[in-house]
């Protein structure tokens, strides 16, 4: 019934990521998150403030340190002047891609694995970041910007080998405050670390946004008859002599998991979409797309 | 046989396994189809789920159809349906089973038995007794009357004998000796006749027509025997009881690796067949060369499991035995002078040689005897009569000859032959060697090449006489005789006017002498197979190799040995087919030979014994085959079916 999960190479993540991504504006994060900014971005915020770039020569008042002043242009004048830098954006985007074993999973030939998806959708949006001026990167590394950067994500999403279990859970030491995190997951494994990462991502001021990538076979469980379940690793087992009539239990308990992580990611004052991966990915990426700018 | 309107069923007991069916119907109903393998990330949210309906989904009906139909065609197709089978004959009483039981009935033995047993079967449903005569002549004595279950028992344990079909006498006392415990009326007789006739088969059949109806069933194909006729170019005799075309006649022996095989094949449609009074006989020739000749162990006719079909081959094929007598003196220094050396090396590839004094020769009956320059003979009287009885006497000429007085008066020489010889290329001759002239086309060298480089040097001459150009064979480019022939009695005898060692030609030194000898070897008569001896001298053949029935070869259990009396009435009980030995002579017994027809007059002719009714049981295994593969095809289907459901 599974089909082998396609596995996408370098140059078909690249390309299907730049297609998926043309049609973005530029990306550019609201004001408001620079607020808290501590590291230095690479976008002028039309004020003064903590920067590289000359921003205005203003009069010297008190308070301003003798050391701050700009002695070159107050010999020119009569006044003391201080000379100001225009404040940076210090914002940067993680993503974290799942790779449980159960990402593998494709329920038809015809459709891509849910990885592959995932890993699709996190490189179009990181493009996205990039071609704003945007520091990206995979959840645990550095942020980065630039265009060089996708080739690196890109590099390490395809080459990154799928984990021989069924759980795979977001590195919550990797929380940087002010940092914007995007999680891409079908979050069918134990909610728990999930829900003590949105916890924490929540105390550290981190806003991000949960996309649960689902097959359709996840989504509608089209079984009947007698079916042996086993997990992506086969460490979870389930027998039955009647799919037909669990679909409605599971559908339930599959609602309520989503309810669960939508709930959670509204305490924390994050984003919680769903994605079907018969579906366009660039619907996906539009909501991705909105669910970052607010 | 049960029959149910026009269907019979041999193996009626068979038809209750249908009894079966409903349980089966019920198994494949309740076993579910076999569970899928499912990998599924989301089996987490499927812990601890229970099934709501937990009742296995059941085989489709038509599924199930298909396989109880496909179960019960073979229980009705094993238990030997028969459409509008042939009613039994008729009639109660005692049965009587004459046997044919010679290797004329060996090719359909199994089912003979068959008809034979279904006969008994019959006879023990009706509680008759029955009795088993087995025409093998090994049975002697009244012939009891059993329960016809232990006449079965007795059946099933035959074999057809390595001999002809025998009967038991024909004579009053000894029939009524046999049936006399057979009713005098309402005997019934089941005869399974090998289509042949036998000495006692009309006596025997009255006898039996007088106290009831008698039936014979005939054998449905034909009889083939071979037999070998022996003599200076050994046939085939193949008898066939039909005119049709005959099977091959296979010449086995063993291949150079030492390993039996099949040597020649002989085309029994060349010759012509003659049919006389119902039997077609073809006269094979063996026409081969004389080394695979010489390998044949056995002839046979493809295809037919009998004795009768298969000719061993003994002595009587095999190599001739070649006697040489002459002065051997000479080898012990210096041998290429000697005439035996020459002689030796031409006829140890293709002959048989012994060597020895012309007395002790002579008592090995050998086929040729070879002289070289000997004159005087001694012992003129046993040689006279080995010639007189076929043998042929080669003499050569030489210097001991050419200095004989009495050269004129010497016995055995085919001409007379003038004292003192000629010499023509010596050194004190004016002529030159002579050459050879090129050999009559009806000679025994006919189509020899003479090499041109052989002469003579030297020779005897012969008288001149009427008949010298009759009996010349050979002769030199002046027109005097090289080798001469004259008839004595059966035999012959053969003279080369020249010596056999280099000293008088450089014939001997060249590939026509050897062929030259060859020649006149295998014209010479093959000794007798049949032991030639005195009845004084009354020898004892013992088996080293017989054969069943069916013609195939075993060692002998327990070899009984056979007087030479018998052994020259044939194959018979106590003397199977086989081959036999007697000192150093081995004489092959074979079951083939004539053939006659037999008739019935008064006996009812069982024919076409095999389309009594309509064999349904091919057709029904067929059909259950059929619908097993349907069934496959359906199962396959339905396992499509719910991948397609399962993926959509």
């Amino acid at each position: 019934m599974s089909t082998a999960p396609k596995s996408l190479t370098l140059v078909e993540l690249r390309a299907g990521a730049e297609a998926a991504s043309a049609g973005l504006p530029a990306l550019m994060l609201s004001a408001e998150r620079l607020a808290a900014a501590l590291t230095a971005g690479a976008h002028g915020q039309r004020r003064a403030g903590p920067g590289e770039d000359f921003w205005q020569y203003r009069p010297a008042t008190s308070g301003d340190t003798a050391r701050s002043i700009d002695w070159r242009r107050s010999a020119r004048s009569d006044g003391q002047f201080v000379r100001d830098r225009e404040a940076e954006v210090p914002q940067s985007a993680s993503i974290w891609v799942s790779a449980a074993a159960g990402m593998d999973y494709s329920g038809g030939a015809n459709r891509p694995s849910k990885r592959a998806r995932a890993d699709l959708l996190a490189l179009a949006l990181s493009m996205a970041l990039l071609d704003g001026g945007e520091r990206v990167a995979l959840a645990g590394d550095p942020p980065r910007p630039g265009r060089f950067q996708a080739e690196r994500i890109a590099q390490s999403l395809v080459t990154r080998p799928p984990l021989a279990g069924d759980e795979d859970a977001p590195p919550a030491q990797a929380l940087r405050p002010g940092q914007r995190v995007i999680l891409f997951d079908d979050f069918l494994g134990d909610p728990q670390p999930v829900l003590d990462y949105l916890s924490r991502a929540a105390g550290m001021g981190v806003r991000g946004a949960l996309m649960q990538v689902l097959d359709p076979d996840e989504e509608g469980f089209p079984w009947t008859g007698a079916v042996l379940f086993r997990s992506a690793s086969g460490a979870l087992k389930h027998d039955t002599r009647d799919a037909g009539g669990l679909r409605e239990a599971y559908l339930a308990r599959l609602a309520e998991r989503r309810e669960l992580l939508g709930r959670a990611a509204l305490n924390a004052s994050w984003h919680f979409g769903t994605h079907d991966t018969a579906a366009s990915p660039a619907q996906a990426l539009l909501w991705l797309w909105s669910a970052l700018e607010d | 046989m049960l029959t149910l309107g026009p269907l019979g069923f041999l193996a009626p007991w068979l038809l209750s396994a249908l009894i079966a069916l409903p349980a089966i119907w019920l198994i494949l109903r309740v076993m579910p189809p076999a569970p899928k393998l499912v990998r599924f990330p989301g089996t987490r949210l499927l812990l601890g789920l229970r099934d709501a309906h937990p009742v296995a989904r059941h085989t489709p009906w038509w599924l199930l159809l298909l396989r109880v139909l496909a179960i019960a065609a073979l229980i009705l197709g094993f238990a030997g349906p028969v459409w509008k089978p042939l009613p039994d004959q008729a009639g109660q009483g005692p049965l009587l089973i004459v046997l044919d039981a010679g290797w004329a009935a060996a090719p359909d033995w199994p089912e003979r038995q068959a008809r034979v047993l279904r006969a008994l079967d019959r006879a023990s449903g009706q509680g008759q007794p029955a009795a088993l005569l087995v025409a093998d002549g090994t049975a002697s004595g009244t012939l009891p009357f059993q329960p016809a279950g232990e006449v079965a028992a007795r059946l099933r344990a035959l074999t057809p004998a390595a001999w002809e079909t025998r009967y038991p006498e024909a004579r009053t006392e000894i029939l009524a000796e046999t049936l006399a415990e057979a009713p005098q009326s309402g005997l019934l007789t089941l005869w399974l006749s090998d289509g042949l006739d036998h000495p006692g088969r009309a006596g025997l059949l009255a006898a039996l027509a007088v106290r009831g109806e008698v039936t014979v069933i005939p054998p449905t194909s034909a009889r083939l025997s071979l037999e070998l006729i022996p003599g200076d170019r050994p046939a085939l005799h193949l008898r066939a009881t039909s005119p049709g075309t005959p099977p091959a006649v296979l010449a086995m022996g063993l291949d150079p690796q030492g390993m039996p095989r099949e040597l020649a094949r002989l085309d029994p449609t060349k010759p012509e067949a003659v049919t006389e009074s119902g039997i077609t006989t073809r006269m094979i020739q063996i026409e081969l060369p004389s080394e695979l000749r010489n390998r044949i162990t056995r002839f046979e006719i493809e295809g037919q499991r009998s004795a009768g079909a298969i000719v061993l081959a003994d002595d009587s094929l095999r190599r001739r035995k070649v006697a040489l007598v002459g002065d051997d003196r000479a080898t012990e220094t210096q041998r290429l002078l000697s005439p035996l050396h020459y002689l030796r090396r031409a006829l140890i590839p293709s002959t048989d040689l012994i060597e020895g004094g012309l007395e002790d020769v002579l008592q090995a009956s050998p086929d040729v005897v070879i002289m070289v320059d000997q004159i005087g003979l001694p012992d003129s009287e046993a040689l006279a009569a080995w010639l007189d009885k076929g043998g042929l006497l080669i003499r050569f000429a030489g210097p001991r000859m050419a200095a004989s007085e009495h050269l004129r008066d010497e016995p055995f020489l085919p001409v007379t032959l003038r004292e003192g010889g000629r010499d023509i290329g010596g050194a004190l001759s004016w002529g030159e060697p002579r050459g050879l002239t090129p050999f009559p086309a009806e000679g025994p060298f006919s189509g020899l090449n003479v090499p041109a480089d052989a002469t003579v040097r030297a020779q005897l001459l012969a008288e001149p006489a009427p008949d010298l150009a009759q009996k010349t064979l050979a002769q030199l480019t002046d027109g005097t005789p090289l080798v001469t022939r004259a008839p004595y009695g059966q035999g012959q005898m053969v003279l080369f006017h020249t010596s056999a060692n280099a000293e008088w030609t450089n014939l001997a030194i060249s590939g026509l002498f050897v062929e030259m000898l060859q020649r006149l070897v295998q014209t010479a008569r093959a000794s007798s197979p049949q032991p030639d001896t005195a009845p004084a001298e009354d020898t004892f053949w013992t088996p080293e190799q017989v054969l069943d029935g069916f013609g195939r070869a075993q060692d002998p259990e327990d070899p009984v040995p056979v007087s030479a009396g018998d052994f020259t009435k044939g194959a018979g009980p106590g003397a199977p087919a086989g081959l036999y030995r007697a000192g150093e002579r081995v004489a092959a017994l074979n079951a083939g030979g004539t053939l006659a027809l037999a008739d019935w007059p008064g006996a009812r002719v069982e024919t076409a014994a095999r389309t009594a009714g309509l064999d349904l049981r091919g057709w029904l295994i067929a059909l259950a085959a059929l619908l097993f593969a349907l069934d496959a095809l359906g199962s396959a289907w339905l396992a499509r079916g719910i991948g397609q459901r399962g993926l959509a």
